[in-house]
């Protein structure tokens, strides 16, 4: 068995794998940035026992912590083209659809990566001693502004490790973007399989780019992590 | 002073009863303190030292009796947002010291005053630094808290209290989890602070200082107070057989 590379040289497979690159890597940020949101929001309406709104956080986090992603993307892609919300396009004035296939996938991200963030930092918060938190109370703040100036900066840090697993499975998990035509990496790697048959040396590339993607995220969080360590304080 | 001397003291708790759930941990106690005056609370652990001092400054709500505070009525308050002016006069330092580890010791200082009473930063500032010279930890304001020895902690804990500017400051056994020998740095600078006249409630097991920085004792048993009265009474002449026990085992 040989592999055979050279249709890498071609331009047109360049551009495809490069802007495929782009398309997952934009999807992850959105889908990180929309995970934090829906992680820190959660994570504080229950930690902060908010009346009325604990059995929903704990419903919504149950039910898209574990359930295949997969299958929430699509049930999101169905059920929103089935509501079919659309925009009106400032130049053309044409109707375009407001939930694109790529707004899909960032939201499904959001959703499933979130609902599993709002834990971890909920386990973040509750590591925070209570002595700390007695600290702050003692001195006049209150439960909002503990929560806001010594539990969250406390908390998020400690929540860094397992974190950093939730953004490599959102990453790993933006590979289903293809299954809604969105034309990620994955997308790419497909339209030159088709044209060139060399689907071993393509998965073979495809896997080396999520390796390299994952790891520049890994490398990128330990930069954060050590800016953010507290000197002297747990390991 | 003299003036003032039948004026209502600074502190006073009037039959204060406290369960946690079926358990009572403290049944009837009354105490009062003068401004200015320094008071010791000793007895054996868990008969409600550290709850008569949590109830003072309304970390812990009460279930029946009365705290006055200056003009607060502490049981009546409620929210958050009235229990400030009263945590702005009444300050505390725990045994474990409590800072906020990811902040440096200025900061530990600073933070309070600014995000809860809402001074200006710079003038907080100059008067943190002044204090962290008072503890003796001047060129440590950059340092973390972590990095720090417990008797230094404990140092930065005390002017972070004094950083509010506070009437009172509760100390609960704030040298019990401290080496021995940086236990003195710290008795040092309380005793400092209780010369220049700042009403400070003790809870210590530290008989030798009780004996000599209080202008009065209470010795509690089972969340009452068993018996009062200065420090010369209560450790050459106690009367309650409670008392009498248990200074033979910790002096
Ligand atoms: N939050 C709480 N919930 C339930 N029980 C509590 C709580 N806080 C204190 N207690 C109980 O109340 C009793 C008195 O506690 P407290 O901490 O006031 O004692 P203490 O005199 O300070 O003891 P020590 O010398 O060990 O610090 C103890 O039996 C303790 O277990
Ligand atoms: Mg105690």
């Amino acid at each position: 068995m040989t592999l055979d590379f050279s249709w890498l040289l071609d331009p047109l497979y360049q551009k495809w794998l490069l802007r495929g690159i782009g398309t997952t890597m934009l999807l992850s940020l959105l889908g990180m940035v929309l995970m934090f949101v829906i992680g820190i929001a959660g994570a504080a309406l229950l930690h902060l026992k908010v009346r009325f709104l604990q059995s929903p956080v704990t419903i919504f986090v149950e039910l898209f912590r574990n359930t295949p992603p997969l299958v929430q993307l699509f049930f999101l892609y169905f059920m929103l083209s089935e509501i079919g919300l659309t925009l009106t396009d400032p130049v053309t004035g044409g109707r375009i659809p407001l939930f694109t296939g790529f707004t899909c996938v960032v939201l499904s991200l959001g959703l499933y990566n979130g609902a599993i963030a709002v834990e971890i930092i909920r386990s973040g918060l509750l590591a925070v001693p209570a002595q700390t938190v007695e600290g702050a109370r003692s001195l006049g703040y209150s439960r909002l502004q503990t929560f806001r100036y010594v539990e969250l900066p406390i908390g998020l840090r400690m929540s860094i490790p397992p974190m950093t697993s939730n953004i490599v499975s959102l990453i790993k998990t933006s590979s289903q973007a293809v299954l809604v035509a969105v034309a990620d990496i994955m997308y790419g790697a497909t339209q030159i399989m088709l044209e060139t048959f060399r689907n071993l040396e393509v998965m073979l590339l495809i896997w080396v780019i999520y390796l390299a993607i994952a790891s520049l995220a890994v490398l990128v969080v330990r930069r954060i992590a050590a800016a953010f360590r507290i000197p002297g304080y747990g390991s | 002073m003299t003036d003032h001397q039948q004026s209502a003291p600074l502190i006073e708790m009037r039959d204060v009863h406290k369960s946690f759930g079926s358990t009572a941990v403290l049944k009837g106690v009354s105490l009062s303190v003068r401004d200015g005056g320094v008071v010791c609370i000793i007895g054996p652990s868990g008969s409600g030292k550290s709850t008569i001092l949590r109830c003072i400054n309304g970390l812990m709500t009460i279930d029946k009796g009365t705290i006055r505070v200056g003009s607060f009525a502490v049981e009546t308050l409620k929210s958050d947002k009235q229990l400030v002016p009263l945590r702005h006069q009444v300050a505390m330092v725990f045994q474990q010291y409590n800072l906020f580890p990811h902040r440096t010791v200025l900061q530990n200082l600073t933070m309070a005053p600014v995000q809860v009473l809402g001074e200006n930063p710079a003038a907080v500032r100059e008067r943190a630094l002044a204090l962290l010279a008072k503890v003796r930890l001047t060129g440590k304001q950059h340092a973390y808290p972590g990095e720090l020895s417990g008797g230094q902690q404990q140092r930065v804990a005390i002017a972070r209290a004094l950083a509010m500017q506070p009437k009172v400051i509760l100390f609960d056994e704030v040298t019990a989890a401290l080496d021995p020998e940086m236990v003195s740095e710290v008795l040092n600078v309380i005793r400092d602070l209780a010369r220049e006249g700042m009403t400070c409630v003790l809870v210590t097991h530290e008989m030798r200082f009780a004996q000599e920085v209080a202008d009065e004792v209470f010795f509690t048993d089972r969340g009452v107070i068993v018996e009062h009265g200065p420090p010369a009474t209560i450790f050459q002449n106690p009367t309650d057989p409670r008392l009498k026990a248990f200074l033979d085992k910790v002096l």
